[in-house]
């Protein structure tokens, strides 16, 4: 018997149960669905945060502070400011290091632009010049004097008049105080669009965070430092000597909580670990899509099952006028099959709506998970494969003689 | 135990001793010891009471049973030597069945129920839609050949099936009760239509229970508890034969038959 005429009579069966077939069938459209969404959720999310850094290689590491939250996986970032003044000193001296820049936020509250004020909104950074060795500049350059300041993209256009370079920026801090800055330049963020709006200005004029170190002298000390090696192929070196000194000799070492952790992170460090994390999630996902296709499938074979009861007398009338166990087989395969590859086809086209809702919304890119979509329409197929066997093979062994005799 | 020799021509089936038993409470055998000769292009009636085995004997020579004991010859192949796949294909290219009930797929229309025995039946590869069209031409629904079932009188589900019967030039038409279900003027319609592609050259045995029925054939085969009680020529011009052997295993087999349905 040959393919399309199972695919006609098939195709009858499924049209005649309507209702039936979608019910069926919406196991796997769920199952389908729910991947290709994530997939595209999370393809955007990477391409979106990702994106921008893959495309060029700086020689630069940020080192953070981690913690492991009791309960919970992953890890968090700690904002203590342990890295004092001689720390950045020392790492300076190391080989291979061409400049180590600290940065560490300020109580900011408020910043205003040409009579417009953004409340809460901006986040302010102390660091040094150097910090912006390897950045792009829209507009302006790096600062190069205590009242001036460095505003990222996210910043610039916050306000209503974009801030462009030479513009005054009033801040307010937390205490009340009030510092006035000319904007030098205006930076491309770094990582992705959703970075918030930054404002940078010089540490060593804002920046007044001291702890006092194990030698007993007040210094100032910051959350956050970013090395930057002479050389793409000193980023390795430089790593190691960093690591090296920050977790036995620095005073970061010693002021620590001891459950903290000194995090030494290239920019593909950063990149693979968000990797790791996104990977853990598509497992998560996949695992959740694998129950809903064992559902699916379960579905289907069961109605498959109960279509083989209601159709028994006519697989006896098909026996009779000579069909085979293989012929038998073949029809009720194919049905579930194409149950499946409906279910699958339906769910990679709902998938990719509600991606493709759910990127826009967000204003992440769109990303078509094309291998996935790929996985998917196979494991339809599949699970019509193995969902059908058992009913198609029950619909095999019928008796013809109790089929016809059966109301 | 009169021993009937074959008329002459080719028989389209030839029973030899066939015995068909049920292992139930205690063995009943159905059809038992039944020897059977169906010429080519006769036309023969099956009657007999309830439990005579009618049914069997139609299972058995329509390829759907086997025999337990004996020989059954369809088409010129031993059925009891085929595996379920070979009595398949010899159901479909040997054998036109015509039910009680009509038994056409109900979501198909009438011309893609007829095409059904060509479809499992590749070997048919020629232009399997326009053969369907003629043969429903032929019991005269050519006008009707995109209708369902459902949208069919009873007379003209029997006439499709009739049509579907033949789609591969069988060398038998098996008809159980085809006019069981039909009304007076309807059964002589089927009938009259069953004498037509008789005397177009088909072979038909006709299983019925109603005198007036069996009397459209050319014979007539009493079974009586899973015998051929005797055979009656309603007229003598074909070459249908009934032999009942006289075997030593015959008359054995008599002496257990008590448990006979």
């Amino acid at each position: 018997m040959n393919l399309r005429e199972s695919l006609r009579i098939s195709w009858r069966s499924i049209r005649a149960h309507k209702l039936r077939s979608a019910l069926t069938t919406l196991g796997v459209i769920i199952g389908i669905a729910a991947v290709i969404t994530f997939m595209v959720l999370g393809g955007g999310f990477s391409e979106d945060v990702v994106g921008d850094i893959e495309a060029e290689q700086e020689p630069a590491m940020t080192v953070q502070t981690q913690t492991t939250p009791e309960d919970g996986f992953g890890v968090m970032l700690v904002e203590t400011p342990i890295y004092t003044e001689s720390d950045v000193d020392a790492l300076e001296q190391r080989e291979g290091v061409e400049y180590v820049a600290p940065q560490g936020s300020l109580d900011v509250v408020q910043a205003e632009s040409d009579g417009e004020q953004l409340t809460g909104v901006v986040d302010a950074q102390a660091t040094t010049a150097d910090r912006f060795e390897h950045a792009t500049f829209v507009d302006g350059g790096p600062f190069d004097g205590a009242d001036e300041a460095v505003v990222n993209e996210q910043a610039g256009q916050a306000f209503e008049e974009n801030v462009s370079a030479g513009d005054e920026l009033e801040l307010t801090f937390e205490d009340g105080e009030t510092t006035s800055v000319t904007v030098a330049g205006v930076a491309e963020s770094e990582i992705g669009e959703q970075t918030p709006p930054q404002v940078f200005v010089p540490a060593d004029e804002h920046y007044t965070t001291t702890v006092e170190t194990p030698d007993g002298d007040e210094e100032r000390a910051y959350p956050t430092l970013q090395i930057g090696a002479e050389g793409l192929d000193d980023v390795d070196p430089v790593q190691e000597t960093a690591v090296d000194y920050l977790e036995d000799d620095s005073h970061a070492a010693e002021l620590k909580a001891d459950d903290d952790e000194i995090a030494v992170q290239t920019v593909e460090d950063a990149i693979e670990q968000f990797d790791d994390l996104v990977g853990q999630l598509t497992v998560f996902i996949g695992a959740v899509a694998g129950i809903a296709l064992v559902v699916g499938s379960i579905g289907i074979a069961n109605i498959m099952i109960v279509s083989v009861t209601e159709r028994t007398r006519e697989i006896g009338v098909m026996k009779a006028v000579g069909a085979t166990k293989r012929d038998i087989m073949q029809l009720f395969l194919v049905e579930s099959v194409v149950l499946g590859a409906i279910g699958a086809v339906v769910g990679v086209a709902a998938g990719l709506g509600f991606g493709y809702l759910g990127v826009w919304l967000l204003g992440w890119p769109m990303v078509y998970p094309l291998e996935w979509v790929a996985i998917a329409v196979a494991v339809g197929i599949g699970v019509g494969v193995v969902s059908g066997l058992y009913p198609a093979w029950r619909g095999a062994r019928v008796d013809p003689i109790e089929a016809l005799r059966h109301e | 135990m009169v021993a009937h020799d074959t008329g002459p021509g080719a028989a389209a089936v030839t029973a030899e001793s066939v015995r068909r038993t049920y292992h139930l409470a205690e063995p009943v055998h159905a059809v038992d010891g039944v020897s059977l000769s169906l010429g080519e292009g006769s036309f023969t009636a099956v009657m007999g009471p309830s439990g005579s085995g009618k049914s069997t004997l139609m299972n058995l020579v329509g390829c759907l049973d086997t025999p337990d004991e004996g020989r059954l010859e369809v088409g010129g192949r031993s059925v009891g030597e085929l595996s379920d796949t070979e009595r398949a294909r010899l159901r479909g290219t040997e054998i036109g069945f015509v039910f009680q009930t009509f038994n056409l797929m109900p979501r198909l229309t009438a011309i893609e129920n007829v095409r059904l025995p060509m479809v499992f039946h590749d070997g048919v590869g020629a232009d399997r839609q326009e053969r369907a069209r003629s043969l429903l031409e032929r019991v005269g629904l050519g006008d009707r050949l995109e209708h369902e079932p459902s949208e069919l009188s009873g007379g003209q589900r029997q006439r499709v099936a009739l049509a579907r019967a033949l789609a591969n030039e069988p060398t038998l038409v098996l008809a159980d009760e085809p006019t069981g279900n039909l009304d007076t003027e309807t059964e002589a319609e089927i009938m009259e239509l069953l004498v037509d592609l008789n005397e177009a050259g088909a072979t038909i045995l006709l299983v019925t229970h109603e005198r007036a029925v069996a009397e459209y054939a050319d014979h007539v085969v009493h079974l009586l508890d899973g015998e051929i009680a005797s055979l009656e020529h309603l007229s003598g011009a074909r070459d249908v034969t009934a032999r009942e052997k006289a075997t030593e295993g015959a008359g054995n087999r008599r002496s257990t038959g008590e448990g006979e349905a």
